[in-house]
């Protein structure tokens, strides 16, 4: 609670998620972010790209912030394989809201992250936290098959589709289709709209009689002219109310735990594979896997031995 | 867009390119983005008709390693001291700012003295405008 209400502290704030966004593994564990003993309640906004999610978060920031809540934005856009750049243009649809002095927005590049987030993700959540705001939204690259990260690392997922996304709830529907908390079908004044939305209830309905009890709706929104966000805002209430009355506090930190420690391993062993490419050499997969164990080994060894005192 | 020797020059680099002023032209803006994000750079793109103090909150919140001002509406002497001026105020004086766009060449030692870090005119070749800022930047 210490921070809450205080200003926030712009320079330091986003100097730290850039050392965070920057820091190798050794250095990110080295620096490695307490969760802070209140943390903000975070809003993960997922969909394939072009579904209209910048100007939708756009919408519900300017009703999170006329609750008196202060909000921190975190919107990821994907890195360029080749060039390894990137254009982080999320916030140019979130500038009628750019001014309010209870808002920070951050845009991230996905580097070296294939599931939808960024490098070091779940530390730069947790700086968030321990700025002090009250919510954090946190806008995802797109859909990708194994974006699951998104549902370990939120409190409340929302789904954002279009009309055009009728093939690709065929090939959602064992995915993050079956997790998410809150549907919109945006653009709605498009054809298709209502179908998509009858389809989305179908699935949802078997997922009701699997015994889950927080019933997802459905939304039917057309973000550029504020249609349905005012429901929308409405639902991420409901859903946190919802989870603050049933969800089990241990259970979530091993969640994130867990997501956290893969996400340092799977980047760990990017990392060797590159600084040692003779490993993709050897004669055999299972030779270069055994000799990428081993790198793992050592250079954990000598990373407990040599801790950084900042990064 | 720029040949393989460009590639990397900005990797790890992040720079926001911001189009104050009431001009409505921003093809300009967005070529130069694209050829930042071929040299590896992550490039923040502002839209069109910021204030200067929008600008340098942006710079803030981004924590980028440089700001990019296209300027075509020739009241580029005014709002790049604004901008400035607004970096300073927001405890970043420190990030570097450098001007492109149709800027005379009797306005240039003008901005040099506000502390602008670099002048790219329109004639430009891109690559050479990549390889200056990768110059400047470190």
């Amino acid at each position: 609670m210490a921070e809450q209400g205080k200003a926030i502290n712009r320079r330091a704030l986003g100097r730290a998620l850039s050392r965070i966004a920057d820091a190798s593994v050794e250095e990110a564990l080295a620096g490695l972010v307490e969760p802070p003993a209140r943390s903000a309640r975070r809003i993960g906004i997922t969909g394939p790209p072009g579904a209209g999610k910048s100007t939708l978060i756009s919408g519900l920031a300017r009703r999170r912030l006329d609750r008196g809540r202060s909000l921190g934005i975190v919107a990821i856009d994907p890195t360029s394989p080749f060039s390894h750049g990137a254009i982080l243009g999320d916030r140019i649809r979130m500038e009628e809201i750019g001014d309010d002095p209870r808002l920070f927005i951050r845009s991230l590049a996905s580097r070296g992250a294939h599931d939808g987030l960024a490098d070091n993700i779940p530390d730069i959540l947790l700086t968030m936290d321990a700025h002090g705001f009250d919510e954090v939204v946190l806008e995802t690259v797109g859909v990708g098959q194994a974006e699951y990260g998104v549902r370990l690392l939120v409190d409340t997922v929302v789904l954002v589709l279009i009309p055009e996304s009728g093939d690709q709830i065929q090939a959602m529907k064992a995915g993050v289709l079956e997790t998410a908390d809150i549907y919109v079908v945006n653009k709605a004044d498009l054809p298709g709209a209502r179908k998509i939305a009858a389809e989305l209830r179908g699935v949802l309905k078997i997922r009701r009689r699997l015994g889950a009890t927080w019933e997802p709706p459905v939304i039917l929104a057309s973000a550029q002219d504020g249609e349905g966000v005012g429901a929308l805002d409405e639902a991420v209430e409901r859903h946190l109310e919802w989870l603050a009355s049933t969800r089990e506090p241990s259970e979530l930190r091993r969640a994130r735990a867990r997501y956290h420690l893969q996400s340092l391993f799977a980047r760990r062993i990017a990392e060797i594979l590159e600084s040692v490419p003779e490993i993709l050499d050897g004669s055999s997969l299972a030779a270069g896997y055994r000799a990428a164990l081993d790198h793992l080994g050592r250079r954990a060894e000598t990373g407990n031995g040599r801790r950084e005192t900042s990064f | 867009m720029s040949d393989t020797a460009n590639k990397t020059l900005l990797r790890g680099k992040r720079i926001l390119i911001a189009k104050p002023g009431l001009d409505g032209h921003d093809i300009g803006a967005k070529i130069i983005a694209l050829a930042l994000r071929d040299a590896g750079a992550e490039v923040i793109y502002t839209g069109l008709r910021k204030t200067p103090r929008y600008i340098a909150r942006v710079a803030v919140d981004e924590d980028v390693d440089a700001v990019g001002l296209s300027m075509l509406s020739g009241s580029h002497r005014e709002l790049v001291a604004e901008t400035i001026e607004e970096l300073r105020a927001a405890d970043a004086a420190d990030i570097p700012v450098f001007v492109g766009g149709t800027i005379p060449a009797e306005d240039h030692a003008y901005l040099r003295q506000l502390g602008v870090a670099g002048i790219f005119t329109s004639e430009m070749r891109l690559d050479d405008v990549v390889a200056e800022l990768a110059r400047a930047l470190g």
